[in-house]
């Protein structure tokens, strides 16, 4: 044990000497636990960290190390980057600040000036930057992307992504690719026409872009109706994707179709919304897609992050995904070809009679928006949603956030107008008189069976993290609910094994947010956006 | 541009700039109601009750309450907020502001005849007092009513005090908690959570519980208030009326 974190230590102080985040120390992201380097912690996406100073035994005994309060009114989303000693987070609406990770100290802070008008669906939040080299890259508000400099936090290029009057929007943290900087768009309540892009990381030039919504004379075009309501046909791509080095695939998940809950205008299934698509990471063209909702019309984005497993899989050793859909079901899928292997319900679901051989749903009557109101499971925040779930391979388990409620949908007139929301009425969000619950989950990826759950009173806003101490860090509460509900803002330790709690503390803010994991100075740290603050656990 | 298009931009412009809402009719109402169920609904609930931002039913706003405060965190958005502005002609705010207004129901008769300082004795004398607080004044088994006048509509508060079931508040829900030691808790919940539970009270004050300590916890959805339908005359009645509306909020006293 000592011998290998001296190891760690020195790889550690070596690194920092260097301090050049390389592409290679992404590609192998998982043999240097003491960083954090990318969103979900390596290119699998596995939010799973191979530290186990903090473990089982001794969670009980976590104690905040430092508080980094921030000047900011909005929601903080953001998932740290841990580079070489410094923290790199985002501040919403688009500001990032460089702390050094073992105190909380502010080296430097940079912040967007916005334009006045912005218009971003559900807040101007931020997921968080990505690193590579000495650089720091944030996708904004305004829908520009940024190089910064990791040293000093000065401007190295800005270049617009997409016009931020017509309401695009950058919400998610970008994914380096090689020597390309991949960002996605939000926007699905504006009637925007989705896309994911690529960019140089050194010039800021485009590389590539793929249109979410086929235009005329692409494939998929002809799920549209035939009208022009693919010009507005949303397919938002706003959570950061996975991405496989040896099938050179991105991964990423697409969002909902515009407008959201009237779905008249666009007949057809409407590809690739509410999809996961594979795009040839130096083409950006598109090798396979899977659509988990054709034709939604209760706003089901496939925002989900996707784990990349490689695992047995009934006799024979296969590349899979594992994804937990917002509609409800879990997926494996194989990530070479797109095929459905496997699709089963996480939570209440009262739209889909199941899953055909080919994993498309068969849709129940009485599970689209109408005028007068529908109540359906889940609810329009789904049975999960954008907060990330967690594959551990020690225990073999998927672990995610649930919601278990039922929604109210109302359909209404769908009318675009540039820059306001196009959305066709919208659901009541949450039934006060039948508010349900929220849980951790812990799954059985190879059946979708559930093994272990922890209840709570509020549904969570937050992602997990598992460790190979045999912790899952998660929370509760978040910002979502009726008046005094929203007050619940526990982030705790549970057992990975079983789900019995471990350690809790009370951080009194809302939490919407991923926690990550660090070495400081040889210290195991976790870290956690809560209220306006991040806050940092160690060991006594 | 014809003449008949510069006219229309000039009274477009012009509604922009307005102080009071010019555009206050049921058909403009209806506009914005459908407007608003598109654009502020998913914040502000289908009702208007509240959700991620805040209750529009009160008639008094955070931000400001004139129709030119409504206006203008409308069309510009609250800067620090999470309230952003829309894309829209003035008219179209304007009408957003009409559905706003009306959800207040301060479009009725929102002006009583009554005498306040008899309603204020009547107050009294009917025993409100024994349960209600107002301005530091009284019990806590009711709602706080030191400021209802800037909080509820005259039509709100009629039906509150003649049929006080009809429409209770979750805040007014009474909790029954009874723990593992045999205590029996009952008031108002302020707040729970996973692990706890935060009340007031009726005879111990604010209190937290574990729900680990609980044999039994159940919730009365029903008003604790009696009817006073029958109690009152018209007379009475608007007199109380009158002085619970005279109960406003007031200015900050300055150093």
């Amino acid at each position: 044990m000592i011998g290998i974190l001296l190891l760690l230590f020195l790889t550690y102080a070596s690194q920092r000497l260097t301090a050049q985040v390389t592409y290679e120390r992404l590609l192998n992201a998982d043999s240097e636990p003491g960083n954090w380097l990318t969103y979900s912690g390596s290119y699998r996406s596995w939010r799973y960290s191979a530290l186990d100073q903090v473990n089982r035994q001794n969670a009980d005994s976590l104690k905040v190390t430092w508080v980094h309060q921030m000047p900011t009114s909005h929601r903080i989303e953001t998932t740290p980057i841990v580079a070489d000693g410094v923290m790199y987070v985002s501040e919403p609406p688009s500001n990032v600040f460089a702390l050094d990770a073992a105190t909380g100290r502010p080296y430097w802070h940079y912040k967007r000036n916005l334009p006045a008008k912005i218009n971003v669906c559900c807040d101007a939040v931020n997921r968080g930057v990505a690193v590579l080299g000495d650089r720091v890259f944030l996708g904004t508000a305004d829908a520009h992307l940024v190089a910064l400099s990791a040293k000093t936090g000065a401007v190295l290029w800005d270049v617009p992504v997409a016009d931020s009057q017509t309401g695009y929007s950058i919400t998610g943290a970008p994914l380096i690719v090689k020597d390309m900087v991949v960002t996605g768009i939000a926007g699905g309540e504006y009637g925007i026409r989705g896309f994911l892009d690529a960019y140089d990381v050194t010039t800021g030039k485009r590389r590539w872009r793929f249109n979410t919504i086929p235009g005329p004379g692409e494939k998929g075009h002809e799920t549209w109706g035939g009208n022009d309501a693919w010009k507005q046909g949303g397919g938002p791509t706003w959570i950061t994707g996975s991405y496989d080095p040896e099938l050179n695939l991105i991964i990423w998940g697409v969002g909902n179709p515009s407008p959201d809950w009237n779905a008249d205008v666009r007949p057809g299934d409407n590809l690739y919304s509410d999809s996961a698509i594979a795009l040839d990471a130096d083409t950006g063209a598109l090798k396979w897609h899977f659509q988990f909702v054709p034709h939604d019309a209760n706003d089901w984005d496939a925002v989900q992050v996707p784990i990349l497993v490689d695992a047995e899989w009934q006799g024979r050793p296969r590349k899979l995904i594992y994804w937990a859909h917002r509609a409800g079901f879990f997926y494996v899928l194989d990530r070479a070809t797109g095929e459905f292997l496997l699709g089963k319900p996480f939570a209440k679901q009262t739209w889909a009679k199941g899953l055909d051989s080919k994993g498309r749903p068969e849709r129940l009557p009485n599970s689209m928006p109408t005028e007068d109101g529908v109540y359906v499971w889940p609810g329009v925040q789904g049975a999960t949603n954008w907060y990330s779930p967690s594959y551990n391979p020690l225990t073999g388990y998927f672990y995610l956030t649930v919601w278990e409620n039922k929604g109210y949908y109302l359909k209404g007139e769908p009318k675009y107008t540039p820059g306001n929301r196009y959305v066709g009425s919208v659901p009541d969000i949450d039934v006060p008189e039948d508010p349900g619950f929220g849980a951790i989950r812990a799954l059985n990826p190879k059946t979708g069976d559930k093994v272990w759950e922890y209840k709570t009173h509020t549904k969570p806003w937050s992602g997990v993290l598992t460790t190979a101490g045999h912790v899952l860090f998660g929370a509760n509460g978040g910002w979502l609910s009726r008046g005094r509900e929203e007050m619940e803002a526990y982030f705790f330790a549970l057992d990975a094994d079983n789900g019995k709690e471990l350690w809790r503390i009370n951080l009194g803010g809302a939490m919407a947010a991923n926690p990550i994991t660090y070495l400081a100075n040889g210290r195991q740290m976790v870290a956690m956006a809560a209220g306006g603050a991040i806050f940092t656990f160690s060991l006594p | 541009m014809k003449a008949a298009t510069v006219l229309a931009l000039l009274f477009i412009l012009s509604a922009g700039a307005q102080n009071t809402n010019p555009y206050t009719t049921p058909a403009d109402r209806e506009s914005g109601a459908k407007i608003f169920r598109s654009h502020c609904a998913s914040c502000h609930g289908i009702r208007g009750t509240g959700g991620l931002g805040p209750d529009l039913t009160s008639g008094s706003f955070f931000h400001g309450s004139s129709d030119a405060d409504l206006f203008r965190n409308i069309a510009d958005g609250i800067p620090g907020t999470a309230m952003p502005g829309v894309f829209f002609e003035g008219t179209q705010v304007w009408q957003i502001v009409a559905f706003v207004r009306s959800l207040s129901g301060a479009s009725a008769a929102s002006s009583v005849t009554g005498d306040a300082a008899r309603g204020q004795r009547q107050f009294r004398q009917q025993g409100c007092i024994g349960c209600h607080l107002v301005r530091g004044e009284g019990a806590t088994k009711g709602p706080d009513l030191s400021v209802i006048g800037s909080q509820r509509s005259v039509a709100h508060l009629r039906e509150s005090i003649l049929d006080p079931n009809r429409n209770v508040s979750q805040d007014f829900w009474v909790a029954k908690i009874i723990t593992r030691d045999g205590t029996a808790y009952s008031g108002f919940v302020m707040n729970q959570d996973t692990y706890t539970v935060q009340i007031l009270d009726f005879s111990r004050g604010l209190q937290t519980l574990q729900r680990s300590e609980f044999k039994d916890f159940g919730i009365d959805r029903s008003s604790v208030m009696p009817s006073y339908r029958g109690k009152l005359n018209d007379e009475e009645l608007n007199d109380m009326l009158s002085y619970l509306v005279s109960l406003k909020r007031q200015p900050a006293r300055s150093e």
